[in-house]
């Protein structure tokens, strides 16, 4: 349609209204909101922002720590923010990256290595010995060690262990705790009637999978030259796929999901669950959503093939961090010592049955049922590869999709063909 | 920015002065980050680069890598099938829904249309939450309704594990989402056309069929063309559902472009691979509007 | 299942079926013809409907009707504890009012640049004006999803980040290119004799615009700005990357996907979460349902 050329001789005053409009819009838009999160770092307390991983405390517990906090820290205010597994990596590299980041972050012993190198965290190889670090648990020290700077400071470990419903052992005439795996499949056998189910493990939780391979000899990725390669396609690591998929038939996990979809604790407060296997601590928060289930949990550790070992499990656990993007370095640090000493860690010990940083505070779990069989558990202890670019699997994670697969009817050692040749191209990138 | 216009102007600025917010606001919020993003592919480019701000250029390093990589050159092919099933189900159900709607009643029509309008409205990440629900495993409508109609098998199945069945329940899931708008844009391009070319040509003796033909299809053309570019777009570029649902699997199986490249940026941290993979994925658009744009500018004498 | 859809109690099935006796007594025979037809608008319906009816019944039922062994579809005693656990969620109505801005923001400021250029691409002659017309088009196709990390870096250095009018303004800027297209369609296919005609007859110029164009415009302005609440209300992965420390600054769509997080398979929560999400858009479309259908025709015809 041709336009008329009066059309353009004049605007319309509309326009210069509602260009004027635009320009209020936009400065509106720009000024409604910007003052909200910057606050002066020098008089008046420093406010510390900390983030903190789902279920790594009870509600319990750090309400108590952010008291005592409060009480001794007059010009500190922290913040703990509670932050989700699921997509944890964008978020971290993004606080890190940014301008002003929250001030103590907690990461997990697989992860820390690649933040540390990554230069966005700070150096704390000065507050060893304030920290009195020489006895750190080296599954936690050692991630967070770069190049002889220790950037990441230990803070809890935890194994897994099987945490089982007394009630139900006792109603179905188990007296004992199995020592081998075949005594496990026979009583989760027995235990999987009714309403009940006899094991509750979530198709994907890819580090019990782990402890079996490892029972059988074999691993997630073996050092091939100077590269790793994934090893899910060995023998040894189809025979631990076979004995997941047994166990995994014994209950109602799915398939297709890890044990944060749906939330674990939640799954089990439920009452119907017979067996799980978690960290000890996760029963702390089964009975604050549950308070009926009080005491009803006992623990033993994943049984082993034969009955003079445990079975293997991963050593999991977190690390503290300052980044080098914090506005309040050291304010932090005074958070990450609180969190780290004596007082703090025992009291977690106790609390989340957790294996605290330090070998010296290890007493703290005696006479703690869910400790000693952790205690068991971590003599056969073990991590996943360490290869720093390992947290790379684990996010894109093709053992989960293996798992899932395979648990589906999937040929088993085709995927884990599929499987590994994934892993080994990430780990070499 | 002062947006204002001056009476005094010369008359040949006003044009340049109305496009100038789009302009500034497209070069601060489109053009830089695209060429920020052009020049990340060209770059060694990870988490620690991100941090500390020191990359260094690598030349078509990222290119080689990944148009080399035979995993990309599957997900191309699998969004190129993604995009054209997609969008050849939303065209034909569309139509299909717009020529009943024209032939229906009122009651039944306003029915139809206010459903659509629903459907419509949901916001997308409500309703992929809802299609979640709909295939749960365990108490899904879906599963229920199949046992329920002789299938067993389908008892507690779980079709997020099944990369086929992920698929199909994505495509459903987009073609429900789009449908509504394409089926309401046509509709309404229907009953533009006048009742009179139709009358002349029922007593000229003209067919059903050759009515569509003759009448319908061409005055229909123009809107085609729009909403087909439209579906092709979203579809190509849709990630949200995906991500939601799937996150590209289970074994990558629903991975198309955009999440190929989110993986490798967000997962991965290899912000060099996934700015090289987005700047293909971008050229890919490109070429296959091309061709509608160029249509677009025939057409209109008026551009 | 089509056949029991009468017995629902959304508002239009009651019309139908109140409406159809009065039918079937004056011409059976007829209506017996046009049964497939109804029965294929009754799907459409039924299968348009269903996810959202299902996501609001399941927000309502209580949780042992949820997980019944066979789906209640039609639920028979309500609940609101969905609800009121999902309202109780830490900073929902915050996050409500965050959204609410930065949709209202961007889609305010969409419109009013978008319309400054729709005007210049339309009615005016300069150079360059296809040329930049053909990039609003292509701007059409940015792939948002790998912009990502860019925009981030961006936004970092220039302080924006952690703060809500940055989305603001990536949201505008997602909207933009959509409304000026759509708007010079809209505007095209006014005629300018229309608004002569009334300078003609005593109008100002300015005075003609406002009475004969805008009014015109106003299904364009209208179905525009839907489409931009729609995806402003929706966003996920920048409200995600770009709102890191400042928790309390988080929209909806975020809270939402750490709700199912959250949650876990407490669908009767989660469904609640998300019906009060699409809430708003939903009103606001079932509200302008005419217009915006008369809005796509107007536009889109043109194309």
């Amino acid at each position: 349609m041709p336009t008329a050329p009066s059309a353009s001789s004049a605007l319309p005053r509309t326009f210069r209204l509602v260009a004027g409009c635009a320009v209020l819009g936009l400065t509106l838009a720009l000024s409604a909101c910007g003052g909200s999160s910057d606050e002066p770092s020098t008089d008046g307390p420093q406010k510390v922002t900390m983030w903190m991983m789902k279920d790594s405390v009870t509600k319990e517990y750090l309400d108590r720590f952010k008291k005592d906090f409060a009480a001794t820290h007059k010009n500190v205010t922290l913040d703990v923010q509670i932050q989700e597994w699921d997509g944890i990596g964008e978020k971290v590299t993004a606080a890190l990256a940014s301008n002003d980041a929250p001030d103590v972050i907690e990461v997990g012993n697989t992860q820390v290595a690649q933040y540390a190198a990554s230069g966005g965290v700070k150096d704390l190889s000065d507050k060893k010995a304030d920290l009195k670090g020489d006895d750190w648990l080296p599954g936690l020290a050692e991630p967070g060690n770069i190049d002889g700077k220790q950037f990441g400071i230990p803070w809890y470990a935890a194994n897994r262990v099987v945490i089982y419903n007394k009630d139900h052992f006792e109603a179905a005439g188990i007296k004992a705790p199995p020592k081998t795996r075949e005594e496990w499949i026979t009583i989760t056998e027995k235990l999987n009637k009714g309403k009940n189910q006899g094991i509750y493990l979530p198709g994907q939780t890819w580090y019990t999978l782990a402890g079996f391979i490892w029972d059988e000899g074999g691993d997630l990725a073996v050092k091939d030259g100077k590269n790793y390669k994934g090893a899910l396609d060995t023998p040894e690591a189809l025979k631990g796929m076979e004995f997941y998929k047994q166990l995994q038939a014994l209950g109602k996990g799915p398939k297709d999901s890890d044990e944060a979809k749906p939330n674990l604790a939640d799954v089990v407060s439920k009452g119907d669950v017979s067996q799980y296997i978690a960290v000890p601590g996760n029963v702390k928060l089964v009975e604050e959503a549950n308070p009926a289930l009080k005491g009803k949990f006992g623990f033993f550790p994943v049984p082993g093939k034969t009955a003079d070992k445990p079975g293997a499990s991963f050593t999991g656990g977190s690390d503290l961090i300052i980044p080098e993007a914090s506005k309040h370095q050291d304010a932090a640090y005074e958070v990450i010592k609180a969190f780290t000493g004596e007082k703090w860690q025992t009291d977690m010990a106790k609390t989340m049955s957790y294996v605290p940083n330090k070998t010296s505070f290890a007493k703290a779990l005696d006479g703690d049922a869910g400790g000693a069989a952790m205690a068991a558990a971590a003599a056969n202890g073990r991590a996943t590869p360490n290869s720093p670019e390992w947290a790379a699997v684990e996010a894109t994670n093709p053992i989960k999709g293996y798992m899932t697969a395979v648990l589906t009817g999937k040929d088993m050692a085709a995927e884990a063909k599929k499987a590994s040749d994934n892993i080994t191209k990430t780990l070499t990138k | 920015m002062s947006l204002t216009l001056p009476r005094a102007l010369p008359r040949t600025y006003r044009p340049y002065l109305l496009i100038a917010p789009a302009v500034a606001g497209a070069a601060y919020l489109l053009v830089y980050p695209l060429v920020r993003n052009i020049v990340i592919s060209f770059q060694r480019y990870g988490m620690g680069e991100l941090i500390r701000g020191d990359a260094k250029f690598v030349g078509f390093e990222n290119y080689q890598k990944i148009l080399g990589d035979g995993e990309f050159w599957t997900v191309v092919w699998r969004t190129l099938w993604w995009t054209t099933l997609n969008t050849a189900l939303i065209m034909v159900i569309a139509t299909l829904v717009a020529l009943m709607i024209q032939r229906l009643r009122k009651v039944m029509r306003i029915l139809v249309m206010s459903g659509l309008v629903l459907a419509w409205a949901s916001p997308v990440i409500a309703t992929t939450t809802v299609f979640q629900w709909l295939f749960a495993s365990r108490y899904g409508v879906v599963n229920w309704v199949l046992v329920h109609l002789g299938f067993e098998s389908y008892e507690n199945y779980s079709w997020f594990a099944n990369g086929p069945a992920t698929f199909a329940i994505l495509v459903v899931l987009i073609v429900w989402q789009s449908v509504p708008f394409a089926a309401i844009t046509i509709h309404s391009a229907l009953i533009t056309v006048p009742t009179e070319l139709y009358e002349s040509a029922r007593l000229d003796g003209a067919s059903g069929s050759r009515m569509f033909r003759s009448i319908t299809l061409p005055i229909l053309r123009p809107i085609f063309g729009l909403v087909l570019s439209l579906e092709i777009i979203w579809t190509f570029t849709c990630f949200a559902q995906i991500w939601a649902i799937s996150k590209g699997g289970p074994d990558g199986s629903t991975t198309t472009l955009p999440v190929y490249a989110y993986q490798i940026a967000q997962s991965l941290h290899r912000y060099d691979l996934a700015g090289a993979a987005s700047t293909v994925t971008v050229l890919i658009l490109v070429v296959m509007l091309i061709a509608y744009a160029r249509q677009m500018f025939k057409e209109e004498a008026d551009l | 299942m089509t056949t029991t859809a009468p017995t629902t109690t959304l508002p239009g099935t009651a019309r139908a079926a109140s409406a159809a006796p009065a039918a079937t007594a004056r011409e059976p025979r007829r209506l017996l013809r046009r049964l497939p037809l109804n029965l294929a608008a009754l799907l459409t319906f039924v299968l348009s409907v269903f996810p959202v009816y299902w996501m609001v019944t399941t927000a309502f039922k209580p949780t042992q009707d949820i997980q019944a062994d066979t789906p209640l579809f039609f639920p028979t005693s309500f609940t609101l504890d969905h609800f009121s656990k999902a309202i109780a969620a830490d900073g929902f109505w915050m996050f409500w009012r965050n959204s609410l801005f930065l949709t209202f923001s961007s889609v305010l400021m969409a419109l009013v640049v978008a319309l400054g250029a729709a005007f210049a691409v339309a009615r005016l002659r300069w150079h360059g004006r296809r040329g930049f017309y053909l990039l609003v088009f292509m701007a059409q196709v940015a792939p948002w999803g790998s912009l990502l990390i860019p925009m981030y870096i961006i936004a970092r250095d220039t302080d924006m980040l952690d703060k809500l009018p940055m989305l603001t303004l990536i949201y505008f800027m997602i909207n933009l290119p959509f409304t000026i297209v759509t708007l010079r369609s809209f505007l095209v296919g006014i005629p300018v004799e229309l608004e002569e005609a009334a300078q003609v007859d005593g109008c100002t110029r300015a005075g003609a615009f406002r009475r004969i164009t805008f009014p015109l415009l106003a299904p364009g302005l209208l179905s525009t700005s839907l489409f931009g609440t729609i995806t402003a209300w929706n966003e996920f992965a920048y409200a995600n990357m770009l709102i890191i420390k400042s928790q309390d600054d988080r929209s909806l769509p975020v809270w939402l996907s750490s709700f199912s997080n959250v949650f876990g398979t407490d669908w009767g929560a989660t469904m609640a979460a998300s019906t009060l999400f699409a809430l708003p858009v939903l009103i606001l479309f079932l509200v302008l349902q005419g217009r915006v259908a008369a809005g796509m025709t107007g536009g889109a015809v043109k194309g």
